[in-house]
């Protein structure tokens, strides 16, 4: 899968998640606004309360994304026989996708409405996505190869010196800019603060405002269009290959620590789901079937 | 990852262990009314496992719905509820506020109550009949009569009765929904009495009264006593024509009568007599309103003064019924035995003469301010004939009478000439109306000198004229016309010898002159040769 294949796949499956979150929304919005204690007298009740065609519907189906999300993904990472199927990057963008889009459905399907041993379920399952949100962050600050192989501290320094030989001779920027724009960078290293979450933030700005003053530096240097973006681009993967170098150490550490909270929470929110559905057919709740 | 695996068992451990937590299993809690039913031990209660059915469950218990279902009552057995599912309606697990029945009360569809909703009952609100005090049947589970269910369907189970048992229980026989009042359906022709004319527009309440009956407002319909007309209407005629109004009114106005050719008017305080039977009703009952009450004391209420107030005395006419007779105008019942009381009370011929002689002297009658003179009725033939002073006053009784006209009885010694002799004997014509020779009577009764000549003739034609005047009584009484006081010796030649033998013939000759022809008694020559 090409670059600008991924792109379109990536954005495909975004666009699908945020496609049935919004149309859910807009569908069900008066519903879903309507206080509870009146929904059941609402029109669309038949069809949205949980019990309903649809919202009875989209927790079966939101159930089983996010179980072949979950033990799709686990298998492909855990079990030998099948680690070479397909690059583990894109089983976790799925896993991603299946992971969000099944929520998604499952929070239509509760209808907002949290009660009951279930709601743990569901607690669970959102702990699961907003630690999944989380993890996805950690993940991405530490560099790997397509393949998900994590990449050493030399592999990346090695990249930061292409990324400074590819400004300085293809686009001829001013040496007097690249390193004023180095030192800057190297400076964003030495703050440091007590507070992590502050200081990714803090970062992160600091990161911004360099890339619009280098802009705006460059634009002094005869460089427009294409050719600028390009530039401002290389210098963005700078800062942020910079960040990771830094950054790395850290970020294994919380991955580790993260596992430890993703995991109980899914089983948490599966266990009890089996058990809400194990009910649910018990007082004959089957849906279409 | 070991680590991890024992937390969640412990998690679960501890999940499982508190009964509360299978509590948990329950989507939601339930409402007030079925909060006896909570927990895990009662889910079959309601539920049936395998089966999202609990509709069966449901009257098992809400027995009141399942009769009125099973007796085709009621909303929940309208063929939009009938077959439903309980739960579509009554929703649980959402609360113990939760209102289990809960519908929009501007759009619900009453009609499937089995009671429609028509006129005011389809714009007043729910709660002014669905109210505790109105809940007949306490059929529902609500006892507090926060419900629905049990008001009954007729009018009375919510209506207070207007008519207090005294009509039938079935309302809309008569009203309607729009408003209690009128009561459209009712059809008074339909009663035993039929309202017909005038009763048709009278308002109700004229006949059938308000009153309080048992501490309310009452108006009486049943039991109206209508057999007579005074039953409701109050007999101005004080029973003089019985019971039966009808006979003489009808219902379209009191005032119209009927059949007046059998009405009895001798019943009225004026009963029809003489000529008043065969007048047409309309001529003194002018406005065709017989029931007007008419004055009736005075002929003058209807009849016009014919005689135009001539006997006003002291500004009132007397009653025509004086003079007159309901019999007719005329002839007039004025006899002389009244007219005697007037101050020419009638005496002799005029007892005999008609009234009109009088009292009708041109077209119009005349009673008032009839003169008693003789002369402002009769004609004074004797007027400048006669001394006034004989007709005083215009008063002809110093002579005549009203006897006979002619019946004089004058005292001519009254005059300057007393009838004596022969002259008592005359009539009056015979000196006062002499004929001459034409024979048409010549009046007088007054001369320039009394003389004999104005009356008689003087057959000696003047012979014994002296100064101008033939006196005749020197010679003849008023007795005869013999020369009685005549002695010839007092005349020029006084009779002696032979003389005295002598027929008066033999001297005084009749001698002619003309057309005179007389008896010569005085000589121009008494000389013996004159005649010898």
């Amino acid at each position: 899968m090409n670059r600008i294949t991924h792109k379109i796949y990536i954005y495909t499956l975004v666009f699908i998640t945020v496609f049935v979150f919004i149309a859910m929304a807009v569908y069900g919005r008066n519903y879903y606004l309507t206080e509870v204690g009146l929904r059941h007298f609402h029109n669309q009740n038949e069809m949205l309360k949980p019990t309903g065609l649809i919202g009875h519907g989209v927790g079966i189906i939101g159930s089983f994304l996010i179980l072949t999300g979950v033990f799709g993904y686990m298998i492909r990472k855990r079990i030998r026989r099948f680690s070479r199927i397909g690059y583990l990057k894109y089983w976790l963008e799925f896993h991603i996708f299946l992971c969000s889009l099944g929520p998604v459905l499952v929070l239509y399907h509760t209808s907002f409405k949290f009660g009951g041993l279930v709601a743990i379920s569901f607690w669970s399952m959102v702990a699961v996505v907003l630690s999944g949100v989380i993890g996805r962050f950690i993940y991405l600050q530490i560099p790997r190869t397509i393949q998900g192989r994590e990449l050493s501290l030399n592999d990346l320094s090695g990249i930061e010196a292409d990324l400074y030989t590819e400004l300085k001779e293809q686009y001829h920027v001013d040496d007097e800019i690249l390193s004023r724009m180095n030192e800057a960078i190297v400076s964003l290293e030495s703050r440091e603060s007590k507070n992590f979450l502050f200081h990714i933030f803090q970062r992160f700005y600091l990161e911004r405002k360099l890339k619009n003053q280098f802009k705006s530096e460059l634009k002094t240097q005869d460089l427009s269009g294409k050719n600028l973006r390009k530039v401002v681009k290389l210098f963005k993967s700078r800062t942020i290959l910079k960040r990771r170098i830094e950054w790395l150490s850290t970020m294994q550490r919380f991955l580790r620590y993260w596992h430890v909270a993703h995991l109980p929470f899914a089983l948490v929110m599966l266990v009890i789901m089996i058990i809400h559905v194990t009910v649910a057919v018990l007082f004959g709740y089957k849906w279409i079937f | 990852m070991k680590k991890n695996i024992k937390h969640l068992i412990l998690f679960f451990g501890l999940l499982f262990t508190f009964s509360p937590v299978f509590g948990q299993l329950s989507p939601g809690e339930l409402s007030k009314a079925h909060a006896s039913l909570e927990g895990l031990n009662n889910c079959t209660k309601c539920h049936v496992l395998g089966d999202k059915e609990t509709s069966s469950k449901c009257l098992e218990c809400h027995t009141e719905i399942k009769t009125m279902i099973d007796k085709k009552e009621g909303y929940h057995a309208s063929l939009e509820v009938k077959g439903q599912k309980c739960a579509k309606c009554h929703g649980e697990h959402f609360g113990r506020d939760f209102k289990l029945i809960h519908f929009d009360k501007d759009t619900f569809d009453h009609n499937l109550s089995g009671y429609k909703l028509v006129g005011k009952h389809s714009k007043i609100k729910c709660v002014d009949c669905h109210k505790p005090e109105l809940i007949h049947h306490k059929i529902s589970k609500r006892k507090d009569g926060n419900t629905y269910l049990g008001l009954g369907t007729d009018c009375l189970s919510c209506h207070d009765d207007f008519h207090q048992k005294t009509l039938s229980s079935n309302c809309t026989s008569c009203h309607n929904q729009e408003a209690f009042r009128p009561a459209p359906g009712f059809n008074h022709s339909q009663t035993k009495f039929p309202l017909v004319g005038k009763h048709q527009s009278v308002k109700c309440v004229k006949c059938h009264k308000m009153e309080e009956r048992n501490g309310k407002k009452f108006q009486q319909f049943k039991g109206v006593a209508f057999a007579r007309c005074t039953s409701c209407h109050e007999d101005v005629h004080k029973n003089k024509f019985g019971n039966d109004c009808l006979k003489c009114h009808n219902q379209f106005s009191f005032h119209q009568v009927k059949q007046l050719s059998s009405f009895n008017h001798d019943r009225t305080d004026y009963p029809l007599r003489g000529k008043h039977a065969n007048v047409d009703c309309k001529k003194c009952h002018t406005t065709g309103n017989y029931t007007k009450p008419l004055k009736f004391n005075r002929c003058s209420n209807c009849h016009e003064d014919y005689h135009k107030k001539q006997f006003v005395k002291n500004g009132s006419s007397p009653d025509c019924s004086n003079c007159h007779s309901v019999e007719g105008f005329s002839p007039s019942t004025y006899g002389i035995t009244q007219h005697n009381q007037t101050k020419f009370a009638l005496k002799g011929s005029h007892m005999a003469t008609p009234c009109f002689a009088c009292h009708k002297t041109s077209d119009q009658w005349n009673f008032g301010n009839m003169s008693t003179r003789c002369i402002d009725c009769h004609d004074n033939i004797h007027k400048n004939y006669m001394d006034a002073r004989y007709i005083p006053n215009g008063n002809c009784k110093t002579c005549h009478s009203e006897n006979e006209w002619n019946q004089i009885s004058f005292d001519h010694n009254t005059t300057n000439f007393a009838l004596l002799g022969k002259h008592k004997q005359v009539t009056c014509q015979a000196c006062h109306f002499r004929k001459d020779k034409t024979t048409k009577p010549i009046q007088q009764f007054k001369w320039k000198k009394q003389e004999c000549t104005n009356c008689h003739t003087d057959v000696h034609y003047d012979q014994f004229d002296k100064n101008g005047i033939t006196e005749c009584l020197r010679c003849h009484t008023n007795e005869n016309w013999k020369p009685e006081k005549f002695d010839h010796n007092t005349a020029r030649f006084k009779l002696d010898g032979k003389h005295k033998g002598l027929a008066c013939i033999q001297c005084h000759k009749t001698i002619s002159q003309g057309a005179k022809k007389y008896i010569e008694y005085k000589f121009k020559d008494i000389s013996c040769a004159s005649c010898h």
